[in-house]
């Protein structure tokens, strides 16, 4: 058995390789999409490589997270960073689960009009951000230093929500996430 | 893929590993640990990267140690050089093989280490000019047996270049069995290493052999100081260290009198810190999913509201097929009609000169009602 320092080290990287891919395909497809890059026979492989390691990324997004509970020194959340690093990590899983099931329920129209392109663009490119944020604060948290060091980022900040607010906006992204996939079923049932 | 390509791509992926090799050190450290030799490779990346460093490295100890009796082992480094962070990273090691080769590995205990904690990898921060520095492990032998100690290295140069050096040659301990009532600590006592900040810290000190005690501890300037004793039963004490106002490092031993030699302890350090950080964790996770869903249905809201339906084509009767199929009415669906009675009857002559049987299929009607190429037929 391996210690869960390793483990979190090896899904971290696993995590933040994924996500590196996926934001400079992303980036790539927003200048392709947006005619800004003139190379159309890139689009469908930069697609596809964007969501896949998207996936990949998000499927090992869980592990590390977990992995990273348990490998922190003394208990639980005793650290502003790892509240930071907590909430970042699960906004990102957010974006990109958005941004997965956009492009599986709506297949390539997503990339159909400007304003499509650049939300779609934009999720991606903020689940990538996201998750290269939490990587950066595990750096600060564990070596004291991040390659982000320049921006001088408030990691030991923590914008901790009300329990109340925090439920509304629970209940508020549930109702959300069920609109838009019935949108997306109506939409999707017709081809 | 063009020659040019090509050249591209190699001079790329060139450019990454020379990148790899640039990026290997961590100049930020990796923290106090229980380490091998070389961190197992975790530290400064692969072995073979490392340059030599000239740090000059020197242990010593005790000139008489017991078993199961905490003793000092000192390590002094010289001639430092390190990367702009000024970090070095040192070990006390029992082998130089570089896995399995901590003192805990050799049947050691550490009891603590020179900042605060009980690992035999520590960091330190040189101050500017600053070219050597002395720190203490204080270490406890469950057998009789001799053990090698070693001392190792790790540190940053210029351009990144990451260093690695060890002592020229292992410092030989060997531990004698213990005297017949010597006083000393309890065998299985182990010293408190951090307290917070603002608390005064209340120590109980298990002893053997031990008739009375007396306490010093001393901060960072070095001036003793004692604190009184109180027994709580039979070698069993107690007394209070002040409390710490910032976080720093205090160091405190005991001088234990009884029946046999009157014994000193090694300088235990006890570190202070700030009071851990509390947070709700139920607040916090509930607020981590909450900003999943807000995320990820922000995102599918405004992409079905963005996204562009494909236009509705009036040969569509999608509709129609799926309510037919939901009442389960067959008869009510558009039956196909066969190709006999769509079929235009054949004329006697047979198919015209040059038709093929799919052309009057299609064209047939046409033909017959003299329609075809337009009334040419």
């Amino acid at each position: 058995m391996i210690s869960s320092e390793t483990f979190h080290v090896v899904t971290t990287e696993l995590v933040v390789g994924a996500f590196s891919v996926a934001g400079l395909c992303f980036s790539l497809c927003l200048l392709v999409h947006l005619g800004i890059l003139k190379q159309p026979t890139w689009a469908s492989a930069l697609d596809h490589v964007a969501h896949f390691t998207l996936a990949f990324g998000l499927a090992a997004t869980p592990f590390a997270i977990l992995s990273g509970l348990s490998s922190a020194p003394g208990e639980g959340l005793n650290s502003p960073i790892l509240v930071n690093k907590m909430l970042l990590s699960m906004t990102g899983f957010g974006f990109a689960l958005g941004c997965l099931i956009s492009r599986w329920r709506l297949g390539k129209r997503v990339w159909g009009s400007k304003k499509s392109i650049s939300l779609h663009g934009a999720s991606g490119l903020a689940a990538c951000g996201m998750m290269l944020l939490t990587a950066s604060a595990g750096g600060t948290f564990s070596r004291g230093e991040s390659l982000l060091d320049v921006f001088h980022l408030p990691y030991e900040q923590v914008l901790l929500f009300p329990l109340l607010i925090s439920l509304i906006s629970l209940l508020l992204g549930v109702t959300m996430l069920v609109i838009g996939w019935k949108r997306m079923s109506e939409i999707s049932s017709i081809h | 893929m063009k020659m040019k390509n090509r050249i591209h791509v190699v001079f790329i992926l060139s450019l990454l590993l020379l990148c790899s090799a640039f990026g290997a050190a961590e100049p930020g450290g990796n923290g106090d640990s229980l380490r091998d030799m070389q961190c197992g490779g975790a530290c400064h990346g692969d072995a073979s990267i490392n340059e030599t460093s000239l740090a000059v490295l020197t242990l010593s100890a005790d000139d008489t140690i017991y078993v199961g009796i905490p003793t000092t082992l000192t390590l002094t480094a010289t001639n430092l050089e390190t990367s702009s962070s000024r970090i070095i990273g040192l070990f006390l090691l029992t082998d130089m093989t570089g896995h399995s080769d901590t003192p805990q590995d050799a049947g050691w205990e550490i009891l603590s280490d020179a900042n605060g904690g009980a690992v035999n990898y520590i960091e330190r921060t040189l101050e500017p000019g600053q070219n050597e520095t002395s720190i203490s492990w204080v270490v406890r032998a469950s057998s009789l047996d001799s053990t090698t100690f070693y001392a190792a290295i790790h540190h940053g140069g210029g351009y990144s270049t990451p260093y690695f050096g060890s002592s020229a040659s292992g410092l030989e301990v060997s531990v004698q069995a213990v005297p017949e009532n010597l006083p000393r600590l309890a065998a299985d006592f182990m010293p408190p290493t951090l307290r917070t900040i603002d608390t005064p810290t209340e120590l109980n000190i298990e002893t053997q052999f031990t008739e009375t005690v007396q306490f010093e501890w001393k901060s960072e300037d070095g001036l003793i100081m004692n604190s009184v004793v109180n027994t709580s039963g039979v070698n069993s004490w107690t007394t209070t260290i002040p409390a710490a106002l910032q976080p720093t490092t205090v160091q405190w031993r005991v001088i234990l009198e009884g029946e046999g030699p009157t014994q000193t302890t090694p300088w235990f350090i006890l570190a202070a810190e700030e009071s851990s950080w509390e947070v709700e964790e139920g607040a916090v996770y509930l607020q981590a999913f909450a900003l999943l869903f807000m995320t990820a249905g922000i995102v599918l809201l405004f992409q079905t509201r963005l996204t562009k339906n494909p236009p509705v084509s009036k040969y569509d009767d999608t509709s129609i097929v799926a309510a037919s199929l939901a009442l389960g009415d067959v008869q009510a669906m558009p039956q196909p009609t066969t190709t006999e009675t769509t079929l235009a009857p054949i004329p006697e002559g047979g198919l015209p000169n040059g038709w093929t049987e799919e052309q009057w299929e299609w064209y047939g009607h046409d033909y017959l009602a003299g329609k075809y190429g337009g009334g040419q037929a």
